[in-house]
Parts: C-alpha cells; sequence; structure tokens
C-alpha cells in the first residue's frame, strides 16, 4: 500500500486504508465529484480502539482524494466493522 | 452541488475474508490442514514449533508460515529444525498477519508435498482475533506466567479459537497460577475449547498435542491430489 510508505504502523490505521479503499469504489461508482462524509460502525467487540481508529481516519480523508471528508463512527453490536455509508457531492446541480 | 448519501453497509473485512476463503478452498482441495497458532508475545509458540517439528519432522511433512514484526528471528530458529519449507512473513510494523500474505507465503509452499501447514501469527492477542486467514483452526497459545483471566481479557481471542495451549507447565510450582480457573474462565468463553497442557521446554505433556497433529494431518499415501473427490469425509479436525 502506498500510504505511509507501505509501513503500517498499527490494526487501526490497516483498517482505516481499508475504509478509504471501499470510499473510493463507491466514490468512483457513483461519479462523486468529492466525498463530504464517511461513516462506519465500529461493534464493541470488534477489536478496535475507537479514538486511535478516529485519528487514523480522520487523518487519511484529510488529504486527496477527500479533501476533508467528515469521519461519523456509529457504536454497534458485537464485532461489526461496516462501512455504513458514504456521503457524496455528486457535482450535478439539483431542482 | 448536491450531496447524496450513500448507503454501502459493506463490512471492512470482506477483502479480507474473500481471500481468506480462497485460501480455505486451496488448502481443502490439496487435503491439507492449517492451524493458526497466535498467543501474546513470549508465551512460547515459537519453542512449541521447535519441538513439534523435532518430534514429528522426520514422519510428517509440515510447512510453517512465521509471522514477525520486524525480524527473522523465528524462522531462522525454525529453519534449523526442519529441512522443510519455513516461509518468514515480516510485517513491517503491522500487529496481524492477513490473508493476502498467507495466500502470497502459499505460492512457495508444495502443498501436494505437504501434510500440515503451521500459521505462527505475530505475538498479539487483540487482532489477529478478527483476521481470517483461511485456517482450520486458530490455537491459541497461553502460557501459566500469565493471568488467569486472560480468556475474560481478550474474549474474541478465546471464541475463535479451536484449541488451547496451556504452556509452560513445568513453571506451575514457582507461579500462582491456578490452571482449573484458567481453564473455567476459557470455556465460559468458549465451551466448545479443547485443552492441551503443555511444557515446550521440558517436553511435559507433549504426547497428546504430538498425537493430535499426527491424527490431524494430511495421510502421506495419497497418488494424485487432483483425484480425490470433493465430496470426501471430512476429516477429523
Amino acid at each position: 500500500m502506498p500510504a505511509f510508505g507501505g509501513r503500517l504502523p498499527m490494526h487501526e490505521l490497516s483498517l482505516a486504508l481499508e475504509v478509504c479503499r471501499l470510499v473510493e469504489g463507491v466514490a468512483d461508482r457513483e461519479r462523486a465529484n468529492r466525498v463530504t462524509g464517511v461513516g462506519v460502525e465500529v461493534g464493541a467487540d470488534a477489536g478496535v480502539e475507537v479514538e486511535n481508529f478516529r485519528f487514523c481516519l480522520e487523518t487519511l480523508l484529510r488529504d486527496p482524494p477527500f479533501d476533508g471528508a467528515r469521519t461519523d463512527l456509529v457504536p454497534a453490536e458485537g464485532d461489526t466493522l461496516r462501512l455504513a455509508y458514504v456521503e457524496i457531492d455528486d457535482g450535478r446541480s439539483h431542482h | 452541488m448536491a450531496v447524496r448519501t450513500i448507503e454501502v453497509r459493506e463490512r471492512v473485512m470482506a477483502r479480507n475474508d474473500e481471500l481468506a476463503e480462497e485460501v480455505r478452498r486451496r488448502l481443502q482441495r490439496a487435503g491439507v490442514p492449517a492451524f493458526n497458532l497466535v498467543s501474546s508475545p513470549g508465551s512460547g509458540k515459537t519453542l512449541l514449533l521447535e519441538r513439534t517439528l523435532e518430534r514429528l519432522g522426520r514422519e510428517i511433512a509440515m510447512a510453517v508460515i512465521t509471522g514477525d514484526v520486524q525480524t527473522q528471528n523465528d524462522a531462522d530458529r525454525l529453519a534449523r529444525h526442519t529441512d522443510r519449507l519455513v516461509q518468514a512473513v515480516v510485517t513491517h510494523g503491522a500487529c496481524h498477519l492477513d490473508a493476502s500474505q498467507i495466500s502470497r507465503a502459499l505460492e512457495a509452499i508444495d502443498l501436494h508435498a505437504t501434510q500440515l501447514l503451521f500459521v505462527e501469527n505475530v505475538g498479539n492477542l487483540v487482532c489477529p482475533a478478527n483476521w481470517d486467514l483461511g485456517e482450520t483452526a486458530k490455537i491459541v497459545v497461553f502460557s501459566v506466567t500469565e493471568g488467569e483471566d486472560k480468556p475474560l481479557k481478550y474474549p474474541a481471542m478465546f471464541r475463535n479459537a479451536g484449541y488451547a495451549v496451556l504452556n509452560k507447565i513445568d513453571l506451575l510450582p514457582h507461579v500462582s497460577f491456578d490452571l482449573d480457573l484458567a481453564m473455567a474462565n476459557a470455556l465460559a468463553i468458549n465451551p466448545a475449547l479443547r485443552f492441551f497442557k503443555t511444557s515446550a521446554r521440558t517436553g511435559a505433556g507433549l504426547e497428546e498435542w504430538i498425537e493430535f497433529l499426527r491424527s490431524s494431518a494430511r495421510p502421506p499415501a495419497i497418488a494424485s491430489p487432483s483425484l480425490i473427490p470433493s465430496s470426501s469425509p471430512v476429516p477429523p479436525w
């Protein structure tokens, strides 16, 4: 993985990178101009330190192609760890 | 500008789990069981594997994929005990192995000449619990110099493991570790857990462990692995 020179210093960062990969897939599919928010459901038993994960995700979402998309971590049951939603700006004007 | 919210609900681990399923199918096609050894650092995974290779290496063709954060020390130790392939995966800081690393490591292993595969995971009881590597079972190694409450502190790992090796039992007279309490704690998390009590250092209790591996390994005399029907009976692991 290109980010951080291929060195993944921690579990949460590798998960955050995987979230970003999924988000990019959604943004491409939806032909988004910009990603404005990312929601991830995190279960209490997901093996994720939430504040650490938030920091990693916010750091990655600050840079292109995301440009400061909002990070929204939603508490969930069990070992759930899911990309819940992606909020995009598709650049089209709506009436 | 139009801001839209796209519902996704896609599991973050989905890609890893797909790769793990591929690994699992590859191993099943070759009939090779794979045990993923997980534990906290220093519980004795590498010594247990060294003793296993020493005792069983001439009888059963075993391959090992060993994960290490920064060195190849474990792979070097294991390679002294076997002329079989020991594949080192240096994770460069990552705290667990993932299925893509196992998939790549398998490229260098001739599965048709292998009867049993070990994966020695990075010493860590948290993250490896959530990463499916396509293994047959996770085996958690838990030493008597740790706390009896370890299963309660790391429930995901004990829940996801099929077997627990209680190691360093030679040290029991010197520590206040309550073996029965530790086992009760583990069974409270996972009632199906099967235990081995060993000292890799002295060899105590290794017979049962070795016998388990012997009965789990793929039988040696299979004429052509491609001829095994997919409906062949499920092996005993």
